[in-house]
């Protein structure tokens, strides 16, 4: 079932204010800065996701609930919101973003350059655990002026999610998922052949195209930009192969589906919907699969990524920073961040705090277990871990491959430089190779490096 | 003017004596025949299609897209829609954007017309110049000034983003509107309006008595090009209101579209387009006909 | 009557009536003009205060690889438009307008896709054009013998798939405008043809195709200043892509200013917008021209 709110009477109440224009002064003029009223401080932070089932929005509601229990001069209303390529600075620029929302980590130094989130340091600085976090993670978080603009709240790396249905239904063994890419294009194959789905997608579409590229090179030992992010690397053999293999499956073996637009939210509900045998996506995506999606568990699996042989293989690793907006006023911003620190943080530090979590997630049904990184040192997150194994409703052993292996891999953070500005040249270039069988890669890559060069050179 | 004759007068392409050839007769059938399935095909196809599948099961319109029901009707799809994706809510907002757009473009089309027309200041002709001009400027140039400016107004710093103001006022400035309802004026016989002038009449109480009255005609034509205008707007609506608990229908439907299943989408997508279409068949006489002359000579 | 007195209030109830317009179109219209000529040589990031480019955007723009893409694209789909979209009104107009009974309801299925949200037919021809086999365009083409055809799934086929939709969409309206114009031929001019002994395509091409060249000329304007604007279709079938095969100058001018995720780039927007104001501008004013001799 999909979420059923009621919002008809704002409807009803807008066709009333038509009658007067006083009202407009009413509506426009102080739109949510009612901060005033008796000390408190009022935040709009990020609730739930489009789509989301009731209980999602049950679960941030009673913590809402709690916290302002907690911290009475705060008054917290969570709010539907989703960061996308698409909508986020249309809202930057309309004011129209919560008081607190999370941006990826390859956002923080280009909106903290352009002044467009909040410096929070020193709220930052007044947590526990502030000096305790995991140095490149707080990176993510910094600034080029060396100031603190977030929390960095959730790490992910990049993993293999594969329905174990569509492996059984082709004679594969869904406990052993590939290894290789050779095995992964074997079994791909093998899927499409066997069930007429795609047995393996990429996405390509608004910047999930370059994402992804950059994760299927990382896997093969290349870059795309030096680690100063002063120079463009796009053009380098690992890139090739990689692309080479996507043109391989796609036109010689025909195993990812005919059909190749897909972005993050398209791929996750075309998986959900059984027609994706194997995609990469972030390790935490089965939380959208089941409270956006409503994928079925028994068909879900997580392998982590095969690594070539090459020793700069590695794994894309990335998350999201809790920002807060620049337009707060200094109250908001301390109590945006006390919020973060409450809903989201403290539980990857404090076992307590984490099985408390837990506790409220899972009378809502919420997924409790899916494999994250640690944000602080190995030992914290596991205490974590213990802690809330006692709630844990997702199927784990259906993502032992990538719960024992991930620790095993090398986790490298995305280029550092116009991130998704790189992104979304690459996204045309993925894009080019998936619908034209004649694409010439070389070509591709030579002209997409000369113009991720011109970007970090502007 | 626009001598409408009735199909008996007009006498058409063909003769009365060529249409009484039995060969000529037979091709003639026949081509209209053609193109009336075409047209049935082409034009209302697709919207059968589209209603065919609103009440099929997902897996029946994926496998078997041009088939009839294989395994029976849902008709819980269209009710899945309506309450569980809040359809109910995006149409309710669609209704506000179009009524509200609807009443700003007639009030500034009616006073603005009336008093270029009717009253003729001075300065008039500058003025109506000025507005026309707009019209050489494609309205999505504008998009990202007139964002700006919504974004914080001049003299009263009011943020009109995420509020319905921010979607009726802007629909207002159409010169079209403007030109079509003022050369309408311009045509009202003169001899009526002296005549209440005679007697009296003051701005007002001839705007309201006299010419208002008069002017059905266009004000019918201008307020079902205004609903359906509203209704099918997309880009603007985007921009101005991303808040998704004011969206209208049409910016709502392509977020929707990744994350709900398709038999829901398709019922989503038959309801979002059952009241234009209604609207259309209960007016279509001012759709067809009313709008020529506009359309033509604007 | 001409007393000073009702000179004074009439003026002042001139301006009442005026209001309306003078703030919606100086808020919405003028304003919004003058600014985006103002913006395009500025830099801002709405933060802090706008910054004195000179000419640096426009600059920007024109050396943007994506830039002769989009423009590219533009006219590709403008002359795409006019293929298929050009002649298909006009033909459906002339059978049309030679129906005795009925013409009404075949006016009445023509118009029908104009009133379809341009969103909702979008969204419902993204369905048809599935490339696989089994999508609804494919299975139709397939019981021919014929696909299947990648449609939005190729660099090459994705643009001439937007145009059928946006074509569909679209036609009915000029099927009316030239119904209208049809209504109106003299009836002699035929019965003179007929005298000089023409037959039917004759009379069609001496008599009513002569009689449409205005409004044809008219019309043909009229879509490819739509066609410069297109925007919804890229956007919502394929974001420009596959491999920016449909960004068109539209997509370009919104990319800048509302896809860049650190903050949209509103100079180099209004700076490409005006760009595209100005030609679209000079065909307008061709398009002024000729209505105003043709209608009158």
């Amino acid at each position: 079932m999909r979420n059923h709110r009621r919002r008809g009477l704002t409807a009803l109440a807008t066709i009333a204010s038509l009658a007067s224009v006083s009202v407009l002064a009413a509506a426009c003029g102080s739109d949510g800065d009612d901060s005033e009223n008796d000390g408190k401080v009022s935040i709009t932070v990020e609730g739930w996701r489009p789509g989301d089932e009731q209980g999602t929005i049950d679960a941030v509601n009673k913590l809402a609930e709690e916290f302002m229990k907690a911290n009475p001069d705060i008054v917290v209303e969570p709010v539907e919101w989703e960061w996308s390529a698409e909508t986020f600075s249309t809202q930057l620029a309309g004011d129209t973003l919560p008081t607190t929302f999370r941006v990826p980590f390859t956002d923080t130094k280009g909106l903290a350059e352009r002044q467009q989130i909040a410096d929070v340091t020193e709220y930052v600085n007044e947590l526990p655990y502030a000096d305790e976090f995991n140095p490149s993670v707080l990176a993510a978080a910094t600034g080029t002026d060396g100031k603190i603009y977030g929390l960095p709240t959730d790490v992910y790396g990049v993993g293999l999610h594969y329905n174990r249905h569509l492996f059984e239904e082709a004679g594969l063994d869904p406990d052993s998922p590939p290894t290789t890419w050779d095995e992964v294009r074997e079994d791909a194959d093998a899927i499409a052949e066997a069930t007429g789905q795609a047995g393996y997608v990429q996405m390509s579409a608004n910047n999930t195209g370059g994402w992804m590229l950059t994760t299927l090179t990382y896997t093969l030992g290349g870059r795309l930009q030096s680690e100063d992010g002063t120079t463009a690397t796009v053009d380098n053999p690992a890139t090739a192969e990689g692309l080479q293999m996507l043109h391989d499956m796609r036109w010689e073996d025909d195993s990812m589906g005919k059909n190749t637009n897909f972005e993050w939210g398209t791929i996750n509900e075309a998986f959900a919907a059984g027609k994706v045998g194997m995609y990469m996506s972030g390790s935490d995506v089965y939380n959208a699969l089941v409270t956006t999606n409503q994928v079925d568990p028994d068909s879900y699996g997580l392998a982590v990524l095969p690594l070539s042989d090459s020793p700069d293989a590695g794994v894309l690793g990335g998350g999201s920073v809790a920002a807060v907006s620049a337009k707060a006023s200094d109250e908001e911003q301390a109590a945006a961040v006390l919020w973060n620190d409450f809903y989201r943080e403290k539980k990857n530090y404090d076992p307590a705090a984490a099985e408390a979590d837990a506790k409220v997630l899972a009378e809502s049904d919420q997924p409790i277990g899916t494999p994250t990184l640690p944000i602080f040192d190995e030992p914290t997150w596991q205490g974590v871990q213990d802690a809330i194994a006692p709630y844990v409703n997702v199927p784990q052993d259906q993502m032992s491959s990538f719960r024992e292996g991930i620790f095993d891999q090398n986790l490298i953070p995305e280029p550092s430089s116009h991130t998704q500005e790189l992104y979304a040249i690459l996204d045309a270039v993925v894009q080019k190779v998936l619908t034209d069988e004649n694409a010439d890669i070389a070509a591709l890559l030579a002209d997409a490096q000369g113009q991720a060069q011109a970007l970090l050179d502007s | 003017m626009s001598a409408r004759r009735s199909a008996a007068e007009s006498r058409g392409i063909t003769s009365e004596y060529e249409r009484g050839r039995p060969l000529f007769k037979v091709g003639r059938t026949l081509l209209n025949g053609l193109v009336l399935l075409f047209l049935v095909l082409v034009c209302l196809g697709p919207i059968l299609w589209l209603a065919k599948s609103a009440i099929t099961p997902t897996q029946d319109t994926l496998r078997h897209p041009l088939e009839l029901w294989p395994n029976g009707v849902d008709w819980a799809n269209l009710r899945t829609a309506w309450v569980d994706i809040d359809l109910k809510l995006y149409f309710w907002n669609t209704v506000v954007i179009a009524f509200g757009s609807w009443a700003v473009q007639m009030l500034v089309a009616v006073t603005g017309g009336y008093a270029l027309s009717i009253l003729r200041p001075r300065y008039g002709r500058v003025l109506y110049g000025l507005v026309l001009a707009t019209m050489f400027v494609p309205a999505v140039v504008l998009l990202v000034p007139l964002y700006l400016t919504v974004l914080d107004m001049p003299f009263t710093h009011w943020n009109l983003v995420n509020t319905y103001w921010g979607a009726f006022l802007p629909a207002g400035a159409s010169a079209f509107n403007i030109a079509l309802v003022k050369r309408f004026f311009d045509n009202l016989p003169r001899e009526v309006i002296q005549a209440a002038r005679v007697d009296g009449c003051g701005d007002f109480r001839l705007f309201w008595y006299v010419v208002l009255p008069m002017s059905r005609p266009v004000l019918g034509v201008v307020s079902v090009f205004a609903v359906l205008a509203a209704w099918k707007d997309f880009i603007w609506p985007l921009v101005v209101l991303p808040d998704p608990a004011k969206q209208p229908l049409s910016v709502r439907l392509p977020r929707l579209a990744g994350v709900t299943e398709l038999d829901v989408m398709m019922a989503a997508l038959l309801i979002s387009c059952a009241l234009p279409i209604a609207f259309f068949l209960v007016f279509q006489r001012l759709f067809l006909r009313g709008g020529l002359d506009g359309a033509v000579k604007g | 009557m001409s007393s000073l007195l009702t000179r004074a209030r009439g003026s002042a109830s001139t301006l009442v009536f005026l209001l309306p317009m003078l703030l919606v179109f100086g808020l919405f219209s003028w304003w919004p003009i003058v600014r985006s000529v103002i913006m395009s040589v500025q830099q801002t990031n709405l933060v802090t205060d706008p910054e004195f480019v000179g000419l640096d955007n426009f600059r920007a723009v024109l050396e943007d690889p994506l830039l002769s893409t989009a423009v590219q694209n533009t006219l590709w789909f403008a002359l795409l438009a006019l293929v298929f979209g050009y002649p298909v009104p006009l033909i459906l107009a002339v059978i049309m307008s030679d129906v005795r009974r009925a013409r009404g309801l075949y006016s009445l299925l023509a118009y029908l896709p104009v009133v379809i949200p341009p969103a909702v037919a979008v969204l419902l021809w993204r369905f048809f054009y599935d490339a696989e086999p089994t999508g609804v365009f494919n299975s139709i083409l397939g019981k021919v013998g014929l696909g299947p055809v990648p449609w939005l799934e190729d660099p090459a086929w994705a643009m001439p798939s937007l145009v059928i939709e946006a074509t569909w969409a679209a036609a009915g309206g000029t099927v009316i405008i030239y119904l209208a114009a049809l209504v109106s031929v003299p009836p002699e001019q035929y019965d003179a043809a007929e005298v000089d002994g023409a037959g039917v395509l004759g009379k069609v091409w001496h008599v009513t195709l002569p009689h449409l060249r205005g409004i044809m000329l008219i019309t043909l304007i009229l879509q490819i200043i739509g066609t410069a604007q297109v925007f919804l279709e890229p956007y919502l079938f394929t974001d420009g892509g596959p491999n920016n095969s449909t960004l068109t100058v539209l997509l370009l001018v919104y990319r800048y200013a509302f896809q860049n995720t650190t903050g949209g780039d509103y100079g180099k927007a209004t700076a490409l917008s005006l760009m595209l104001a100005l030609t679209l501008a000079l065909l307008s004013l061709v398009y002024f021209r000729l209505t105003r001799r043709w209608s009158e």
